[in-house]
């Protein structure tokens, strides 16, 4: 029989026995965890959207996983290019923030007092703006709203 | 007519055993959630991405800014798969 063997304890690094052709580019795959990538996501929308674009459309013909390489590759290369800035340029406000996201859920109506200075200061520094697509015409998107009705447990 | 202290140790002895249980169970579970509250209501793409994260740190609850990833993360999640030896 076979024991499981759990990966990170293993000694070496995986030797993948089928590797991609090289005729594939090679990209770094993105090191974010998932609060920060939560943190960061309506500003990867901002800024990737053509990219992210092009990679759903793409999919959207063949859902084969050899199929939109290259626009997964610039969708990663774009995506990393975005945190690079973000912690050059706001890393204090983000880690605020995405260390807010980790301790509540990951809601981000439980964070909102955290998010109003990010959110300014990737206005100031990159020019991106936080915008939540589907919002009814003529109302205020729920992270601009200043008395929102559904807030957290008091604690 | 003295008070009949012996009678409230029951009393006494729930209310403290009670506020034990509680603290117990409530530092087991941030112990295994590194100091933070535990994550509840989680579906597929929760797991999916908290799988993801104890590939990038090492534990489900660790977080990184990297915007690289460390080496081997690219097939790490192929190790499941990997022929053993035995």
């Amino acid at each position: 029989m076979s024991a499981y063997k759990d990966p990170s304890t293993s000694s070496k690094p995986y030797r993948d026995p089928t590797p991609l052709p090289e005729s594939v580019p090679k990209v770094q795959e993105l090191g974010t965890t998932s609060a920060p990538l939560k943190s960061a996501a309506f500003f990867i929308g901002a800024y990737c959207k053509d990219y992210n674009d092009d990679f759903m459309l793409c999919k959207s013909e063949d859902r084969d996983p050899g199929h939109c390489l290259k626009e997964g590759r610039r969708v990663t290369r774009c995506a990393q290019d975005l945190i690079t800035k973000m912690r050059e340029n706001c890393l204090a406000d983000f880690d605020k923030h995405w260390n807010c996201l980790e301790r509540n859920n990951h809601q981000y109506n439980l964070c909102r007092k955290v998010e109003r200075p990010l959110n300014k200061c990737m206005f100031e520094k990159l020019g991106l703006v936080k915008t939540i697509p589907g919002t009814p015409e003529g109302q205020k998107p729920i992270h601009e709203v200043e008395k929102p009705i559904f807030t957290g447990v008091q604690k | 007519m003295p008070v009949p202290w012996e009678a409230l140790i029951p009393f006494g002895l729930l209310t403290t055993m009670f506020a034990a249980a509680g603290t117990l169970v409530n530092v087991s579970k941030r112990a295994q959630n590194q100091g933070k509250p535990v994550r509840y209501g989680i579906d597929p793409w929760d797991e999916m991405m908290m799988e993801r994260d104890r590939r990038l740190t090492g534990h489900v609850r660790g977080q990184s800014t990297e915007p690289i990833a460390p080496e081997g993360f690219a097939t790490s999640s192929a190790w499941y798969t990997e022929k053993t030896s035995i």
